[in-house]
């Protein structure tokens, strides 16, 4: 559910299509995917997950499945 | 071996070829391109562009995608003197489609790409190696080498003509004031559409130095991996890209400060407390800020460290061969200390926009007039203090208020106007802000803003919104953005 969510909104925020949006995807690996998507990404699921990423922790966020991992270990 | 005397960027790259043919002169992902093998892999291109049937003053539309192959087609239509027209794949479908119908390319190429239905040629298609028989064009270096474009006032995309002796004046300028050389190996996470990103290739390969290409600086482990496993000495970055880096990694990329030499900074403000935490945490890299556009790029280069009692300055002419003053609105000079509009003429410095009308009121004699408003002091450091123009900077992406403007209105709001504002988050430096006239309309801001989201890229969409009774505007009918912002817009 959470994963479904996640992915949903990347694609949404990336604009692009959800096939794209895989487990393994990392940041950078397609080119809507840069920076500027990076942040829209991660305060899109805070704002729409209620999650809040400790600072820390971003460096980390840099795929799919770790994002996924985050806020459900987040929301736990 | 090549033999270009039209396009000096290239001659300068066969003589690396020659001298040092297996230096290393682009890493793309696993692959490592020699400078003997990139002169090959240029010339196999440009008899592919041959082939296919491409003539001197020919234009080809070329999606910016950061691999080898990229770089091997740039370059062998300079060889053949064919014009490229340099695109992101991912702008929206409406700049696509505008860039082509403008400049009608022969050919386009780009992996994925379809563009109004036509054809594209793969980048991987290009062939590395062919023998044939090329035929060198009858062309000089002021002839045109690429055609960038730049978002308009208007909301109209503007081709900017570069010459050969343009891209090559501000390769050398820019080399000159940083210092880049052979030894250097540099990471180019930037994007290649933008005149930085493919400055910066054009810089390091002149250079005879390593270029390191990185898709962007989305995933930056990536990145400090990259840093450290290649022995980057050197990379490009634009203000909110540094935003990122310290928001997402905090100071870790201070430990690479012992082999960076230099960081060169573009294409929006940098706040002077970013500039000293640079300074801190670079103490011996040279820390280099260009203010240029793609008209004029890299006009003035500040170095921090050699200023560090004058940050706010914007610096001096990148070389002898470029010249910067401040103009009245007749296009005279005014006196030091007094504001104008900063114009730039020398050897980087592009002589006409592609279509002849949006040369209107864009020079003064050869003087090119940038929109910014500044001055210089008595010591010769140039200043900004406001734009004319009034695009919006998103994170060093120049945005025309009027294609967010048309977007709002597309979904049936009757009318609205957008400005710049400090970004809240404190990353982007500039950010959209919508005034909307309400009307009819039912539409709240949340549905507004997902509607647009299948019409502009993420960053265009306004991050602040505002409901106004009327759009002030001039007799004329142009809206008057500083009123906008100084809140006179409600009965």
């Amino acid at each position: 559910m959470i994963e479904t969510k996640v992915k949903e909104i990347i694609a949404r925020v990336l604009n692009v299509d959800i096939a794209l949006i895989t487990d393994e995807l990392s940041s950078g690996e397609i080119p809507q995917w840069d920076s500027v998507g990076n942040l829209a990404i991660i305060s899109t699921i805070e704002q729409e997950l209620d999650v809040e990423f400790p600072l820390e922790d971003l460096f980390d966020l840099t795929s799919v499945q770790s994002i996924v991992e985050e806020v459900k270990s987040l929301q736990s | 071996m090549i033999n270009a005397p039209h396009s000096p960027l290239l001659c300068d790259i066969a003589g690396k070829a020659l001298d040092a043919p297996d230096k290393i002169a682009l890493v793309d992902g696993t692959s490592r391109v020699s400078y003997g093998q990139l002169v090959e892999r240029v010339e196999a291109a440009a008899l592919y562009l041959q082939s296919l049937g491409l003539k001197p003053g020919d234009r080809i539309l070329l999606s910016a995608q950061k691999e080898a192959q990229f770089a091997y087609l740039y370059l062998a239509a300079h060889l053949l003197g064919v014009v490229n027209v340099v695109v992101d794949s991912a702008s929206p479908r409406e700049r696509l489609d505008y860039i082509i119908s403008v400049t009608n390319p022969v050919v386009m190429f780009g992996n994925g790409l379809d563009i109004q239905g036509r054809h594209c040629e793969s980048l991987d298609g290009v062939p590395e190696s062919a023998v044939g028989i090329l035929t060198l064009p009858h062309i000089t270096s002021d002839d045109v080498a690429d055609v960038m474009f730049t978002t308009g006032t208007t909301g109209a995309p503007k081709g900017v003509i570069l010459s050969h002796a343009n891209i090559y004046g501000s390769a050398c300028n820019t080399n000159g004031f940083i210092g880049t050389c052979s030894t250097d190996v540099e990471a180019l996470a930037l994007p290649l559409s933008h005149s930085f990103g493919l400055g910066r290739l054009r810089c390091v390969l002149i250079a005879g130095a390593t270029l390191v290409l990185v898709n962007n600086f989305a995933n930056l482990k990536t990145f400090f991996n990259v840093i450290d496993n290649e022995g980057v000495t050197g990379f490009g970055m634009v203000p909110a890209v540094w935003q990122y880096i310290k928001r997402l990694s905090g100071k870790r990329i201070a430990r690479f400060a012992g082999q960076i030499r230099y960081i060169e900074i573009g294409s929006a403000a940098l706040p002077i407390e970013d500039k000293e935490l640079l300074m801190e945490m670079f103490p011996t890299t040279r820390l280099c800020m260009h203010y240029g556009l793609t008209e004029a790029s890299r006009a003035l280069f500040i170095e921090f460290h050699g200023n560090r009692d004058n940050l706010n300055a914007i610096g001096r002419p990148a070389s002898r061969l470029v010249e910067v003053c401040v103009r009245d609105e007749n296009g005279l000079p005014v006196a030091d200390g007094v504001d104008g509009e900063i114009c730039v003429r020398g050897n980087m410095v592009t002589k006409s926009y592609f279509l002849p009308e949006d040369n209107k009121d864009a020079f003064f004699g050869e003087w090119f007039r940038t929109g910014d408003w500044g001055h210089r002091d008595n010591d010769g450091d140039f200043y900004l203090t406001g734009r004319k123009k009034e695009l919006i900077n998103i994170g060093g992406e120049k945005v025309s208020p009027v294609t967010i403007e048309e977007a709002i209105k597309s979904l049936g709001i009757p009318d609205c106007a957008c400005t710049s504002v400090p970004d809240p988050n404190g990353v982007l430096g500039e950010v959209p802000k919508a005034y909307l006239v309400r009307g009819n309309s039912d539409l709240d801001f949340d549905t507004i803003k997902r509607q647009l989201a299948q019409l502009l890229p993420p960053n265009e969409i306004p991050v602040v919104w505002e409901w106004v009774d009327i759009i002030p505007r001039t007799s004329s009918g142009k809206i008057q953005r500083l009123k906008l912002n100084n809140n006179i817009c409600h009965n």
